[in-house]
C-alpha cells in the first residue's frame, strides 16, 4: 500500500501545473562556440536584459566544437524543461544537420524566438576592378576555372552566399572554391590576392578593405543605398535572399506556457535599451520573431537551404 | 606609431595602468604555473573582469595575463614535468632532466632570461615594424604555409629521444588523431564511429594535459608516491651569470628570430615555433649531442622562441584584424565590446591606444623578471608538500583546465584516456613530444596542402614554380631530412678507405 501511495503522490505532483512558477532556478544559455567569439559576445549582451525580463537568473555557458554541432547535439538530447536553451544560427540549426551525421534534425526543437538577422553581401577587394556582378560574371566566363571564391569553411554562411551568387549568375562550374578555417584567414587570402570573391555580412566591411557589389536582402540597406540587391543584380529567387540569423531554441516538446514565458522575456530583452545599445556597437541587426512565427520561419529555411546545399555539392 | 608615443605614455603611466600591468602579469604567471592550466584558460578566466574596464586597461590586462601565463608555463614544465600548453612540451625536453639532476633553479634561470629577452625583442618588433611584418605575412599563402609546416614536421625526428622509429610512430599517431572530426575542405565527418562528441575532433589541450600532466600522475603512483615532497630540489631561481652566456648568444638570437617570424604567420602558433627553434638549436649548437639530457641551450631555444611568439602573433592581429590563435581572437572580441573595430584600420584609427598597448607589452616583458623571481619563491614550499596531496591537487587542476576550455565533459574522457595511453607509451619508451607535434601540425598540414592543390589545380610541381618562398622552405626540409643520411654515408666511406 505504501508503494501505491507514493505512485499517487507522484501522479498528483505531475498533474499539478508545475510550470506556474517557472523559472525556479537559473536558465542556462549555451553558446555553441568559444568564449570571446561573436555568438558568445551576443549572448553575454543578451543575458542580463533577458534575466531581468524573465524575473529570474540566466547564465551563459560555452560548449564549442564541430561548427556548433556538438552543443546543438547536446541540447537536443536534453529533456525539455526550459532551463537550457541554445543560441543557434542558420548554419547550426538548418545547414550542418543536413550535411553532417548529427543526432538532431528539423523535428528536434521548440523554437523560442529569433534575435538577430543580418543580410549577407557579395564582396570583392576594395581595390578590385569589379564594380558590379555583371563585371564578375563576364570575367569568370572569360577565364573559366581561374578565379576563386573563399569561404570560412564548408557549409558556412560565407560558403552558401557564394553558392547562391555563382549559381544565380550561372557560373558555378567555372569558378573554384577555397575553404578556410574562419573568416579571418579568408580575409588574409583576399588581401594576398589568392581569392577574389567572398560573401559575409556588413560588419566585415568595417574591419577589412572590401567593396560590396550586392546585398542578398529584399531591399537595399539604408547604410549602403548605392549597393543593389541581388534581385536587381540579376539573381532570381530563391537564391536572391540570404540572412545570417540566430535565435533561442529549446529541445522539442517544451510546455507551451513555458515557451510563451521565455519568448516574452526574449522580446523584452531584445527591445531593452541595453541590448539595443549593444547591437548598435557591434553591428548586430536585431530581428525578433515569436515562437510560432520563428517555428514557421525555421522550417521554411530548412527546406530553402536544402536547395543551396545541393547546389554547393555538400 | 612613434608620434603617438608621448600620449600613449600618459595613458600607461597612471596608477590604474601600472596596477593592471603588475597584477595581470603576476596573475598570468601564477595561472600559467599551475599544471593543467594554460594560456587559454588563464585569458578566459580574466575576460569577464575586463568587461567593466576602460579600453586600454582591459586590453592590457588580457595581454599581461597572456604573456605572464606563457612564461609561467615553464615553471610547471620544469619543476613537475607537467606543461599546460603544447608549447611547454618543448621546454620539458631539457628542463625536466636538468631539474632531476638537481639544477632546477638554474634551469628556471635560463628559462626566465630567455623568456624575457625573447618577449622584449618581439615587443620592439611590434612597436617599430608591425605594418611591414603584416605585409610579409600576406606573402604567405597556403602553399608557403604548407612548406613551413613540412619543415616543422622534421622536428619529429629531432625530438625523438632514443628510437627514431618510435618517435615517428608517435608522430604518425598524433597526425592520425588530428584527422578525426570534420574534414576541413568538404565538411564531412571522419572516423567518429557515430559518436557526435567526436565531430569536434580530439581536443589538443585535452590530449596534451592527459599525455603529459595526467600520465605523470599515473606514473608517479605506479612508482609509489613518496611520503615526503618531490625529489626535485628547488630553492628559487638562479639566474645564469654573464660568462655562462658565452657561445649561447647566437643561438638565442636565432631562436628569437624563429619565434617572431613564426608568430607573425597566422595559423601556426607557439608550439610550432618552440619545436622548430629547438630542432634548429640542436642541429647548430656545439652542444647538440647533449640535447634532451638537460642542456641549457635546449631550454633557451624553446623558451625564447615561445615568448617571442606572443609579440609576433599580435602583428597580424593588430595590423590585419586576423587572429593567429584562440587567445588573440579573444583579444579582438574584447576590442569589439569596447566599441573599437578590429581590422585593417585599427592602428590608423586608434594610434594612441595601440601605442599604449605596444608599450604596455614591452613593460609586461620587463616585469616578468622581478615577478618571476618573486613568485617562484612561493613554488619552493609547494614542492615540499607530501606527494600524494600534490598529485591529487594536480589532478584536480587538470580536470578544471580541460573542462573550462570548451565546456564539454567528453574532453575529460579524452584526457583520462590520453593519460592512460601516455602511461603505457612512455613506459614502452615512446617519446611524447613527437605525438604533440603531429597533433599540432597535422590540421594545418592537411588544410594548407589541400588548399594549395585547389589553387594549383592539383599540381605538386606548381608548389615550386611561382612560389619562391615555398621552394626555398621545401628545399631546406629535404636537406634537413637527407643530410644525416649523406653524412653517415660519407663517414662510412671514409672508414672503409682507411681500412
Amino acid at each position: 500500500m505504501k508503494f501505491g501511495s507514493i505512485v499517487c503522490t507522484a501522479a498528483l505532483a505531475l498533474a499539478t501545473p508545475v510550470w506556474a512558477d517557472f523559472p525556479e532556478k537559473p536558465v542556462t544559455l549555451i553558446a555553441p562556440f568559444n568564449a570571446g567569439g561573436g555568438t558568445d559576445l551576443l549572448l553575454r549582451g543578451f543575458q542580463e536584459p533577458f534575466a531581468e525580463a524573465l524575473g529570474g537568473n540566466a547564465v551563459v555557458q560555452n560548449m564549442a566544437g564541430g561548427s556548433g554541432t556538438v552543443a546543438a547535439s547536446h541540447i537536443a538530447g536534453l529533456s525539455p524543461d526550459g532551463y537550457t536553451l541554445g543560441y543557434l544560427s542558420i548554419t547550426v540549426s538548418t545547414i550542418q544537420p543536413q550535411i553532417k551525421d548529427v543526432p538532431y534534425d528539423k523535428e528536434s526543437w521548440t523554437p523560442i524566438c529569433s534575435v538577430a538577422a543580418s543580410p549577407t553581401m557579395f564582396f570583392v577587394g576594395a581595390d578590385s576592378e569589379y564594380n558590379s556582378l555583371e563585371d564578375v560574371k563576364a570575367d569568370i566566363e572569360a577565364k573559366p576555372n581561374a578565379l576563386i571564391f573563399g569561404s570560412s569553411g564548408p557549409g558556412a554562411i560565407t560558403h552558401l552566399t557564394m553558392v547562391a551568387a555563382m549559381n544565380g549568375m550561372g557560373v558555378m562550374d567555372k569558378v573554384k572554391h577555397l575553404p578556410h578555417k574562419g573568416s579571418g584567414p579568408a580575409m588574409k587570402s583576399m588581401a594576398g590576392g589568392i581569392i577574389q570573391f567572398f560573401g559575409d555580412t556588413e560588419v566585415m566591411m568595417s574591419r577589412y578593405d572590401l567593396k560590396p557589389l550586392a546585398v542578398f536582402a529584399d531591399e537595399r540597406l539604408a547604410s549602403l543605398p548605392d549597393v543593389p540587391t541581388a534581385t536587381e543584380a540579376g539573381i532570381a529567387a530563391p537564391l536572391n535572399e540570404l540572412y545570417l540569423w540566430g535565435g533561442l531554441f529549446a529541445p522539442a516538446g517544451l510546455d507551451a506556457e513555458v515557451t510563451a514565458k521565455l519568448a516574452s522575456a526574449c522580446e523584452g530583452a531584445v527591445q531593452s535599451n541595453a541590448f539595443q545599445a549593444f547591437a548598435e556597437s557591434t553591428g548586430t541587426v536585431i530581428n525578433y520573431r515569436g515562437p510560432e512565427e520563428f517555428d514557421a520561419f525555421f522550417r521554411q529555411q530548412w527546406d530553402a537551404n536544402k536547395t543551396l546545399i545541393e547546389a554547393a555539392g555538400l | 606609431m612613434l608620434e603617438a608615443l608621448p600620449a600613449a605614455l600618459g595613458l600607461l603611466l597612471t596608477m590604474q595602468g601600472m596596477l593592471v600591468l603588475v597584477i595581470g602579469t603576476a596573475l598570468g604567471i601564477v595561472l600559467g604555473a599551475m599544471p593543467g592550466i594554460g594560456s587559454t584558460v588563464a585569458v578566459a578566466l580574466v575576460l569577464p573582469f575586463t568587461l567593466s574596464m576602460e579600453q586600454a586597461p582591459a586590453i592590457l590586462l588580457l595581454l599581461a595575463v597572456y604573456a605572464g601565463s606563457v612564461y609561467g608555463g615553464s615553471i610547471s614544465a620544469i619543476l613537475i614535468n607537467t606543461p599546460g600548453t603544447p608549447a611547454g612540451a618543448a621546454t620539458v625536453l631539457d628542463g625536466t632532466p636538468m631539474a632531476r639532476a638537481g639544477k632546477a633553479g638554474e634551469a628556471l634561470g635560463w628559462a626566465t632570461v630567455a623568456s624575457v629577452v625573447g618577449g622584449l625583442f618581439s615587443a620592439i618588433l611590434l612597436l617599430f615594424a608591425a605594418p611591414q611584418l603584416a605585409a610579409f605575412a600576406l606573402q604567405f599563402g597556403p602553399v608557403e604555409t604548407f612548406a613551413l609546416i613540412c619543415l616543422g614536421m622534421t622536428c619529429i625526428v629531432t625530438v625523438s629521444k632514443g628510437s627514431a622509429l618510435k618517435g615517428l610512430t608517435a608522430g604518425a599517431l598524433g597526425i592520425f588523431l588530428s584527422t578525426i572530426g570534420g574534414d576541413p575542405i568538404t565538411g564531412e565527418v571522419r572516423f567518429t564511429f557515430g559518436q557526435y562528441q567526436l565531430i569536434a575532433g580530439f581536443n589538443l589541450l585535452a590530449v596534451v594535459i592527459g599525455i603529459f600532466a595526467f600520465s605523470e600522475i599515473l606514473i608517479r603512483i605506479a612508482d609509489g608516491a613518496s611520503e615526503g615532497g618531490t625529489k626535485i630540489e628547488f630553492k628559487g631561481i638562479v639566474l645564469p651569470r654573464l660568462s655562462q652566456w658565452k657561445g649561447r648568444l647566437k643561438g638565442l638570437a636565432k631562436s628569437i628570430a624563429i619565434g617572431s617570424g613564426v608568430g607573425v604567420l597566422p595559423g601556426t602558433g607557439s608550439a610550432t615555433a618552440a619545436f622548430i627553434s629547438y630542432a634548429e638549436a640542436k642541429r647548430s649548437s656545439p652542444r647538440g649531442a647533449e640535447f634532451g639530457k638537460g642542456e641549457p641551450d635546449g631550454i633557451i631555444a624553446a623558451e625564447s622562441a615561445n615568448n617571442a611568439v606572443t609579440g609576433g602573433a599580435l602583428v597580424p592581429t593588430m595590423a590585419l584584424g586576423i587572429p593567429g590563435d584562440v587567445i588573440t581572437a579573444v583579444m579582438l572580441a574584447t576590442f569589439t565590446l569596447h566599441g573599437i573595430t578590429p581590422g585593417v584600420r585599427l592602428m590608423e584609427d586608434n594610434p594612441v591606444l595601440m601605442a599604449a598597448i605596444f608599450l604596455g607589452f614591452f613593460v609586461i616583458n620587463i616585469l616578468l623578471l622581478p615577478l618571476g623571481l618573486l613568485l617562484s619563491k612561493v613554488a619552493a614550499p609547494i614542492l615540499r608538500i607530501r606527494e600524494p596531496l600534490m598529485l591529487s591537487a594536480i589532478g584536480v587542476l587538470c580536470v578544471l583546465g580541460v573542462y573550462y576550455v570548451r565546456g564539454n565533459p567528453f574532453d575529460l574522457l579524452i584526457m583520462f584516456a590520453a593519460g592512460v595511453a601516455g602511461l603505457f607509451l612512455r613506459r614502452a619508451g615512446y617519446p611524447m613530444a613527437p605525438l604533440i607535434i603531429g597533433m599540432v601540425l597535422g590540421p594545418a598540414f592537411e588544410l594548407s596542402l589541400r588548399q594549395g592543390l585547389i589553387i594549383t589545380d592539383g599540381s605538386f610541381a606548381a608548389f615550386f614554380d611561382g612560389h619562391p618562398i615555398a621552394a626555398v622552405l621545401l628545399t631546406v626540409t629535404a636537406v634537413a631530412l637527407l643530410w644525416p643520411l649523406v653524412r653517415a654515408l660519407l663517414s662510412w666511406k671514409k672508414e672503409r678507405s682507411r681500412a
